[in-house]
């Protein structure tokens, strides 16, 4: 301790990496973040920014409802162009909200119903052949006909199905995107959903921002002392600790947080100072999208 | 605000506090002095109703604050309203979307009407002068901001004693002088105060009323400040303060240290 580290610095060959679990974490926990910034920030000039609360939640339900109750593309389509323009007039990045919609939408839409494409699940007229056999099996259940491929019925589905997810996406980061956290809460008080549930998501939302910036910190306190290539062993066994860690952490923060909670007063409501009086502009245009809803209800 | 032979443990083995006794009068500034671990936070939690004795009691206006007594909706309004802690980490205390919604917080829960309410936050806002930071979230202020709006929060609830946890750690001097200057105006307002720490500085600048407690979690002493702090014995033996070598020049020495009253240099 008392002694310097001897030597000079001497060049040499060779890089040390960052393990891919651990960059991958890490990664993670820098886009929440960020996300979450980003969120709570985020410019309140678009069309939609300024409307209540209570309309967009509401303008939330209705039209998932719709979307859900749609049996042909077209209208799906119609609603996909009607969200589009509103996420355009509310100024947010196109780029950003559809890179996430059509990458959940690839991934909970496309790729789930693709299954479903094929003559296997969805009988008809086969417009792409896959794998021929030579006859046809019957496995369990599931008749297996000889000629195995995607028909037109069973691509309908599967399109229909991505329709409706991505429509339900939109709509979901349209009003996340453009309405705040905490007025999102209010908006769900106000329309009478269960305390419980709002606590937890209230704290959830705290922890998801707080354990992600411990995540980061510990990735970053771990780099400094970093000088060799770790093996894939090593980095597993490392998260595997941190997450025991960080479990550990999230309960003694529970009880600390519940603590605070309880000496500031709580009991077992959650209560939020009253909204503003809906205004004008609030009025006309929960009526444009009320009126937009029955429009595509009924087309 | 009364504790008679307090003992508390957690998870029933580990020690925190021993048979510790004290009385806190109306308008009393209140000093609890210890070195780390040695139980100040889990005695302001015990003095909060936050967790309840092993054994011994606490006393609140001449009632029992126990799981029991708190269980009755008039005795922990009552309590709640007048009783606030300053936790030590903010971050823990501010729970809230923004930092009016922390400040209408506390008043809420006590079912104040939301105009009172409103009063309060934006009164509490000039006090701390931290109107400007109205609608920011909590994770966008620095550690000084953050100790206001924490005490800004219990604030607004308008309570008569308030029980502070470390409330000068990591803040810088500005910042502290800012808070020891509120602590004794409120103190002037007749609130009761009640502080957790070990910053010997800060207990002799509040003149405050004090407790010091030792490694095996008990109270080693009570007394005024000038008697408390010119024992150096004691402040010794619970490890407040501590032998060092420093330099003047060339020439190196040795002494008790302590930022305040003990710093002297014997030629």
């Amino acid at each position: 301790m008392t002694q310097s580290t001897p030597g000079s610095f001497k060049t040499g060959k060779g890089k040390v990496k960052v393990p891919f679990l651990e960059r991958g974490i890490n990664h993670l926990a820098g886009v929440i973040r960020k996300g979450y910034v980003q969120w709570e920030v985020s410019s309140r000039n678009g069309f939609f920014q300024k409307i209540d609360a209570r309309v967009k939640v509401l303008f939330l339900l209705f039209f998932i409802f719709i979307v859900s109750l749609k049996g042909t593309i077209l209208p799906e389509t119609y609603i996909w162009v009607f969200v589009f323009a509103l996420t355009l007039f509310s100024r947010l990045s196109i780029l950003k909200v559809y890179k996430r919609v059509l990458l959940l939408g690839f991934l909970f839409g496309f790729l789930v119903a693709l299954p479903s494409a094929f003559n296997v699940i969805t009988k008809g007229e086969i417009i792409l052949p896959v794998v021929r056999l030579s006859k046809a099996y019957h496995f369990w259940i599931y008749p297996i006909p000889a000629d195995i491929g995607i028909t037109r019925e069973g691509i309908y589905g599967v399109a229909m199905l991505t329709m409706r997810v991505i429509n339900s996406l939109s709509l979901s980061f349209l009003v996340l995107y453009t309405t705040p956290f905490h007025e999102i809460m209010r908006a769900l008080k106000v329309l009478k959903a269960p305390d419980s549930f709002l606590i937890i998501i209230t704290l959830c939302y705290k922890y998801i921002f707080i354990f992600s910036k411990t995540i980061e910190d510990m990735h970053l306190a771990k780099k400094s002392r970093i000088v060799r290539q770790l093996s894939r062993t090593e980095a597993r066994e490392w998260i595997a600790g941190r997450i025991v860690f960080i479990f550990r952490k999230t309960q003694l923060r529970c009880e600390e947080v519940f603590k605070a909670m309880i000496g500031r007063g709580f009991s077992d409501t959650m209560k939020f100072y009253g909204f503003r009086r809906m205004r004008k502009a609030d009025w006309c245009a929960s009526m444009f999208l009320f009126f937009a809803g029955i429009f595509f209800l009924f087309i | 605000m009364r504790l008679e032979k307090v003992c508390y443990s957690y998870h029933d083995r580990i020690p925190a506090l021993s048979e510790a006794s004290l009385d806190v009068t109306e308008g009393e500034r209140f000093a609890i002095i210890g070195a780390n671990g040695t139980g100040k936070t889990t005695l302001l939690h015990l003095m909060n109703g936050l967790i309840h004795p092993s054994r011994g009691k606490v006393l609140f206006k001449g009632r029992e604050v126990s799981k029991e007594t708190l269980r009755e909706r008039e005795f922990l309004r009552f309590f709640r309203e007048r009783v606030g802690y300053v936790f030590q980490d903010s971050d823990v205390q501010l729970f809230c979307p923004t930092v009016l919604d922390e400040l209408l917080y506390g008043p809420l829960q006590l079912d104040i009407g939301e105009k009172e309410a409103l009063d309060r936050a934006y009164e509490v806002m000039k006090m701390l002068n931290i109107e400007s930071l109205r609608d920011r979230p909590s994770y966008m202020l620095s550690a000084g901001e953050k100790k206001k709006v924490a005490i800004g929060s219990v604030l607004t609830m308008n309570p008569e004693v308030l029980l502070l946890d470390e409330p000068t750690n990591g803040l810088d001097p500005k910042t502290q002088c800012f808070l020891v200057e509120l602590i004794l105006a409120l103190n002037e307002a007749n609130k009761t105060l009640v502080i957790a720490t070990h910053d010997l500085s800060l207990v002799d600048e509040l003149q405050a009323t004090v407790a010091v407690l030792s490694e095996d979690h008990r109270i080693e002493k009570k007394g005024s400040v000038d008697e408390v702090l010119r024992d150096e014995g004691l402040l010794l033996k619970v490890n407040l303060i501590h032998e060092h070598i420093h330099r003047h020049g060339e020439i190196a020495h040795k002494h008790v240290h302590s930022h305040y009253p003990l710093h002297r240099h014997d030629r």
